[in-house]
Order: C-alpha cells, then structure tokens, then sequence
C-alpha cells in the first residue's frame, strides 16, 4: 500500500468530481492527468487495468474506475473515501436545484454553457484513448483487439459487456503461450 | 439504468412523476460528475434530504462492494498467466470500446464549426500539454456562452 494520506486521496477526488461537468467522460481525463502524470499515485498501466474493471463491473463504469483506483491506493478505506469524493458536489448540487425548484431545461445560458462543454468532452475522451492506446497498443495482436472491439460497437452495435467477455476469452487463447515464453 | 429507474418509481410505486423523472435527468445532466447523480433528486422528492442520502448511499453499496472485490482478486492474481492474458485481450479493447462511444458523443455534440473547434482544441491541450483539464472545461463553458 502506497503512503498517501486518506485526506489527500479524498480532496483530489472531490476536485475532479467538482470540475467534470459534461458526463463522466470527462472524469477519464481527469484520472490520468492528477493521478498518473500529476501525482505519480499509480502507473499508465494500472490506469488502465482500473479502466477495464470499471467497464467490467456493473454500476457506472468511470465511478467504477474511482473506486477501484481508491482501493489499489488504500483499500476499503480508499474506495469509500473516492466515491464520496467523486459525487459529493454533485449531489449537493442536484439536491439545492431540486429544492429551489430551479428550472434547468428550458434556460438558454445553461443549454450554451453546457453544449460548449459538450464539446470539449468528445476531445477530452479522444485524447485519453489516445494516450491509452499509446500505452497499451504495441504490436499488430493488441491492435487488432481494439479494432475489432471499435466496429464491434461502433458499426454493429454489440453487446459492450458481452464484447469485454468475447475479448477476455480471445485474449486467454491469443495471448497465453506467449506469456509462458516470458515469465 | 434510466429504464429501470423509471419502471421502479414511476410505474411500479407511483413515488414520482413523469415529469419529475424527466427534471431528475434534466438536473443529473447539467451536475458534474456522473448521471448516476440524478439519483439523489428522485431521494430528494420522495424523502427530502435524507431521502436523497439515502439513494447515493444504496446506489453506489453495490458497486463498491463488487468493484473492491473484483479488484481485490485482480491484483492477487495479476501476475498469474490466465489474468494476465485474458487482461491482455481486455485492455486493448477497452480502448476500442471507448472510441467508440466517441462516436454517438460526437454526433449530438459536435453539431457546427465552433462545436468542431472545441473538440479539436480540447483534444489537442490535452494529448499534447500538461495544461490541466479543469482549464479545458471553464473554457467551453465560457465559449459556449458566449457564442453558442
């Protein structure tokens, strides 16, 4: 378990889901920027493995993702104090616009606030699949997953869960005699 | 989620409204973070406050009690051959997975040449500098006022 305090894992928590305004998309962006490259809490690769496990489990996947981050940080502790983290000003939010009844929908600033931020959201995903890819992508195999996984739900609409359970098994079959080759 | 969710409170126990399930999303939405937000708002309207605590609470039991478990036995037998190899396989496509969803995104998003610009900007700050994404943010949403 890495040295690093329950307060500081909460506060960075709580400043990314302050700031990920637009979905949860934008919280990937987020992760990989003050976790990896800013703090140095964890590698590209496990990012990546608490990305995987998040799609895996049921639930939403980038919360899934925290958790599971705040676990391999500082086990149950960690993994309840980043979910608190992660939704806290969006609940209290959510809870004062119920409660003043404030109309969202039809207010025309909020609609071009948040369409602007849309926006940024498809190149803030983009670039964290890029900065993966990077990472994960190093030879014709591991390419040839991910294109498959990419027409899979792009083109003909699969199942993501059932696609994540088809690429397990291929990788089972694919990749393990060559990692016997290289204890 | 949004499914079930509506079958359960609006069908099923008649607790809220159609239209309070429409301002629900409508509120998780504009909120940062997750949709899964929108939760605290059904609460809200059946219970107040403490209702609302209470659904955050028994929504996110679950996944952090799957998630540590899963994740528990993950780096127990990380190193071992078949979850190494079978992650192997998952990793990559996980990355396809999320590019795609870049898609549907994209397509209600990125709707004029300003919307294009944003994305395009966007991405690059981020591939590309160590600027921080919360500046990304302020920046559409002020350009998003402004011109949108």
């Amino acid at each position: 378990m890495k040295n690093i305090s329950l307060k500081d894992i909460f506060l960075v928590f709580l400043k990314i889901g302050t700031f990920a305004f637009g979905g949860v998309y934008s919280m990937l962006t987020f992760f990989e920027r003050e976790l990896v490259e800013k703090r140095k809490w964890l590698t590209h690769d496990e990012y990546i493995d608490s990305v995987a496990i998040g799609q895996m489990t049921p639930g939403p996947p980038i919360v899934n993702t925290g958790i599971c981050i705040g676990y391999n940080l500082k086990k149950l502790k960690g993994a309840l104090v980043t979910t608190v983290g992660q939704v806290f000003t969006g609940t209290v939010l959510a809870i004062l616009l119920a409660m003043l009844y404030i109309k969202t929908k039809g207010n025309v600033l909020i609609g071009s606030i948040m369409k602007g931020i849309g926006a940024a959201v498809v190149g803030l995903l983009l670039s964290i699949v890029y900065k993966m890819a990077k990472n994960t992508i190093r030879d014709y195999k591991t390419a040839l997953f991910a294109l498959t996984a990419f027409l899979a739900l792009a083109v003909f609409k699969f199942n993501p869960i059932g696609l994540i359970l088809a690429a397990g098994i291929s990788g089972l079959i694919v990749f393990r005699k060559r990692s016997n080759d290289s204890p | 989620m949004l499914p079930i969710l509506h079958k359960e409170f609006v069908e099923k126990y008649h607790w809220i409204t159609n239209q309070e399930f429409l301002d629900a999303i409508a509120i998780g939405q504009i909120t940062p973070g997750p949709l899964t937000v929108m939760n605290a708002v059904i609460g809200y309207k059946i219970y107040g406050v403490i209702g609302a605590v209470m659904a955050m609470i028994s929504s996110y039991l679950p996944c952090i009690i799957i998630v540590t478990l899963v994740c528990r036995y993950y780096f127990i037998y990380k190193e071992s051959v078949i979850v190494h190899s079978v992650f192997k396989g998952i990793k990559p496509a996980v990355i396809g997975l999320l590019a795609a969803v870049a898609i549907p995104l994209g397509s209600t998003s990125l709707v004029d040449l300003l919307t294009f610009g944003i994305a395009i900007i966007s991405f690059t700050i981020i591939a590309f500098t160590k600027i921080d994404p919360t500046f990304v943010i302020i920046m559409a949403g002020v350009l998003g006022a402004l011109f949108l």
